[in-house]
C-alpha cells in the first residue's frame, strides 16, 4: 500500500538546518500537497527524495526498496522523477527533443518520439512541438517540465511549483490532469504556494517550516491547524483561534 | 526521404580528386593529410560538438594510435592492420583513464586538464626510449607493397583508405548525434541535473563518448604513420600540430554538425601549405602570421563556422525556388 516512506531526513547546508527529522509516507495513488513558507525546506525534500542532495541523516524507501546512495538516474528507473521549481529545460532543444530525451529511460527514439508526443498531447502543448524550449512563454514551459517528467514513466511524480504564474483557466487544467494521473494509477506529491489549488487538489497535507514537518493530514485538518495558521501569518493570529 | 545530393556529391567528388592529381607529387599528400585531419575533427566533434567539451588533448590518442602500430611492427612484424586495432583499445583506454578525472570539469578546466594529458603522453614517449626510440623518433619500416602488410607504392591507395576513414568517422558521429546518445549528451550539455533527474546516466554517457572519441583518433594515429613513414614524440603528441589543430578545424567549420570537421580541413590544412610554400622562404615565422590572421578573420565574420554559411545559401537558394 505504502509506495514512498521517508524516515527521519535530516540535511545540513552550512548553517542553516534544511530538513530536520522529517517522517512522513504516502500510499499509492494519494496526492500528498507540500505547503509552507519559503525556506521550509520543501525543494530540498524533493531534491533528497530523487537523489540530487544526500540527506545527512535518515532514510528514503520506494515500493519498499531503500534509496540511500542512489544517483537520480537509478531513482528515475526505480521509477520517482521531480520537475524543477526555477524550470531546467534544455533550451537549445526543441520542445519534443526535451521530452523525448526522457522516454529514451524505457524506449529507443522512435517508441521515445511517440511517447513525447503523448506526453506532449498530454500537457495541451502538441502544437510547439518543434519550437525551441527556449522560445516558450513561463508557463508553458513548466508545462514542458511536467510533459518531460511524464515521459519517464514515474510510479511517484514530484511537482515543484508547476502552476506558478499560471492563469485560473490554466490552473484548472492542470488539476484534470493531476487527478487523471492519479487515475492512470501515479502517485503526486504537489508542492504549490496557491492554497485554493492545493486544497483542491489534495487527498492529504504536509505542512513544513523551518525544515520540520509541523503538520501532516487532509486539507481540512491542516487548515484547522492552529500551528499552520502561526507558522503561515504569525504568532498573535494563531493565538486568536486558540 | 529525401535524397541527400549534397554528401553523395562531395563524395563524389573527393573519389576522383585522387586520380587527378599527381601519384608521386605533393598535393595527393596534403589530399591524405587533409582527409585524415578531416576524420580525426569528426571523432574530436563526438565529445566536442556533442557535449561541448572542448579537448585540447587528443594528441595523445593520435601518438598513441601511431606509437602502438609502429612499435608492434617494428619489433613483432604485426600487419599495421592489427596494429590499428590495438593502438584503437589503447586509445580508447587511454581516454577512459583521462575521462574520469576530467569527466566534472568544463569549460577552460576541462581544456586546460587535456591539454596537460597530451603534454605528459609527449614527456613519456621522449623519455621512454627503449619503446619509442626517444627523441629520435620512429622510422614505419618497408615492407613489399601489399594491402595486407599496408604498403603501397603510390600514396593514391592512402588517400582513398582516408577517404575510407573520413566516411567511417562521419558515419559514426551522425549514427551518435541521431541516436540515444546524442540526445543524451545534449540533455548532459544544457542541464546536468535535469539530465540526472528524468534517468540519464551522465558519467556512463561521457565517459562512453570519450572511449569512442579516443579509440577512433588513435586508429587514425595509424593511419597518420603509415602515410608519414616517419614521426617523433613533438610531431604526433604536439600540441600546436595536432592537438589544437583537431580542434581548429572542427571549430572554424562548425562545431557539431557533421560537415563542419570537413569543411574545416579542407579550408585550414591546404591554406597553411599554401602559406608555408608562397611565403617561408620570405621570413621567418612569415606563414604562421598570415595564417593567423586569416584565421582570426574567419572567426570574426563566421564566429559559428563555416557551416552556417553553406546553410545560409542553402536556405536562400530553397527560399527562391519556392513559389
Amino acid at each position: 500500500m505504502t509506495i514512498l516512506e521517508v524516515r527521519a531526513v535530516s540535511r545540513r547546508f552550512g548553517g542553516l538546518q534544511a530538513l530536520s527529522e522529517v517522517t512522513f509516507s504516502v500510499r499509492r495513488g494519494e496526492i500528498v500537497g507540500v505547503i509552507g513558507p519559503n525556506g521550509a525546506g520543501k525543494t530540498t525534500l524533493f531534491s533528497v527524495l530523487v537523489g540530487l542532495v544526500r540527506p545527512d541523516f535518515g532514510s528514503v524507501s520506494l515500493d519498499g526498496r531503500n534509496l540511500s546512495g542512489l544517483k537520480p538516474h537509478r531513482v528515475a528507473a526505480l521509477g520517482m522523477t521531480k520537475t524543477f521549481q526555477n524550470v531546467a529545460l534544455f533550451a537549445e532543444s526543441s520542445v519534443l527533443d526535451n521530452v523525448l530525451t526522457a522516454g529514451l529511460l524505457h524506449h529507443g527514439v522512435d517508441e521515445a518520439r511517440l511517447e513525447a508526443l503523448k506526453c506532449l498531447e498530454r500537457v495541451g502543448l502538441e502544437s510547439v512541438a518543434h519550437k525551441l524550449a527556449g522560445e516558450l512563454s513561463f508557463p508553458e514551459r513548466a508545462r514542458v517540465e511536467l510533459a518531460r517528467a511524464l515521459c519517464t514513466a514515474p510510479k511517484v511524480l514530484l511537482l515543484d511549483e508547476v502552476m506558478a504564474a499560471l492563469n485560473h483557466v490554466e490552473m484548472q487544467e492542470i488539476m484534470r490532469l493531476i487527478r487523471s494521473l492519479r487515475e492512470d494509477g501515479v502517485t503526486l506529491l504537489v508542492v504549490e504556494h496557491h492554497m485554493r489549488a492545493i486544497m483542491n487538489v489534495c487527498d492529504r497535507i504536509l505542512v513544513l517550516n523551518f525544515g520540520r514537518l509541523l503538520a501532516d493530514g487532509t486539507p481540512l485538518q491542516v487548515a484547522a491547524d492552529v500551528a499552520v495558521i502561526e507558522a503561515y501569518l504569525g504568532r498573535s493570529a494563531g493565538e486568536a483561534r486558540r | 526521404m529525401r535524397v541527400r545530393f549534397a554528401p553523395c556529391l562531395v563524395i563524389a567528388a573527393a573519389a576522383m580528386l585522387p586520380l587527378l592529381l599527381d601519384p608521386r607529387g605533393y598535393w595527393i599528400r596534403v589530399l591524405t593529410i587533409t582527409l585524415l585531419f578531416a576524420a580525426m575533427a569528426q571523432a574530436w566533434n563526438i565529445v566536442g560538438g556533442l557535449a561541448n567539451q572542448i579537448s585540447l588533448g587528443h594528441a595523445a590518442f593520435f601518438g598513441i594510435g601511431a606509437y602502438t602500430s609502429t612499435v608492434l611492427l617494428v619489433k613483432f612484424g604485426i600487419s599495421p592492420w592489427l596494429g590499428m586495432l590495438a593502438g584503437g583499445a589503447l586509445g580508447g583506454l587511454a581516454a577512459l583513464v583521462i575521462a574520469i578525472p576530467t569527466m566534472r570539469l568544463q569549460g577552460h578546466y576541462f581544456a586546460l586538464a587535456t591539454l596537460a594529458f597530451g603534454e605528459v603522453m609527449r614527456v613519456i614517449a621522449n623519455v621512454w626510449t627503449s619503446l619509442t626510440g626517444g627523441p629520435g623518433g620512429l622510422s614505419v619500416p618497408f615492407a613489399p607493397p601489399s594491402f595486407a602488410a599496408y604498403s603501397f607504392k603510390l600514396l593514391r591507395p592512402h588517400a582513398y583508405i582516408a577517404l575510407v576513414a573520413l566516411i567511417v568517422a562521419t558515419s559514426i558521429f551522425k549514427a551518435i548525434r541521431r541516436g540515444a546518445m546524442g540526445y543524451r549528451l545534449r540533455a548532459i550539455r544544457q542541464n546536468t541535473a535535469a539530465a540526472e533527474v528524468i534517468g540519464i546516466d551522465t558519467t556512463r554517457v561521457k565517459l562512453e563518448a570519450a572511449v569512442i572519441s579516443g579509440a577512433l583518433t588513435a586508429m587514425l594515429g595509424t593511419l597518420y604513420a603509415q602515410v608519414a613513414v616517419f614521426f617523433d614524440p613533438d610531431t604526433v603528441f604536439g600540441i600546436a600540430s595536432i592537438s589544437i589543430r583537431i580542434a581548429l578545424i572542427a571549430i572554424i567549420g562548425g562545431i557539431g554538425t557533421a560537415a563542419g570537421p570537413v569543411i574545416g580541413a579542407f579550408f585550414i590544412i591546404p591554406l597553411e601549405e599554401i602559406m608555408n610554400s608562397l611565403l617561408s622562404s620570405r621570413a621567418a615565422g612569415l606563414s604562421q602570421l598570415v595564417f593567423g590572421v586569416v584565421l582570426i578573420a574567419v572567426i570574426l565574420w563566421q564566429p559559428r563556422g563555416f557551416v552556417t554559411l553553406f546553410s545560409a545559401w542553402r536556405a536562400r537558394l530553397s527560399h527562391g525556388r519556392a513559389p
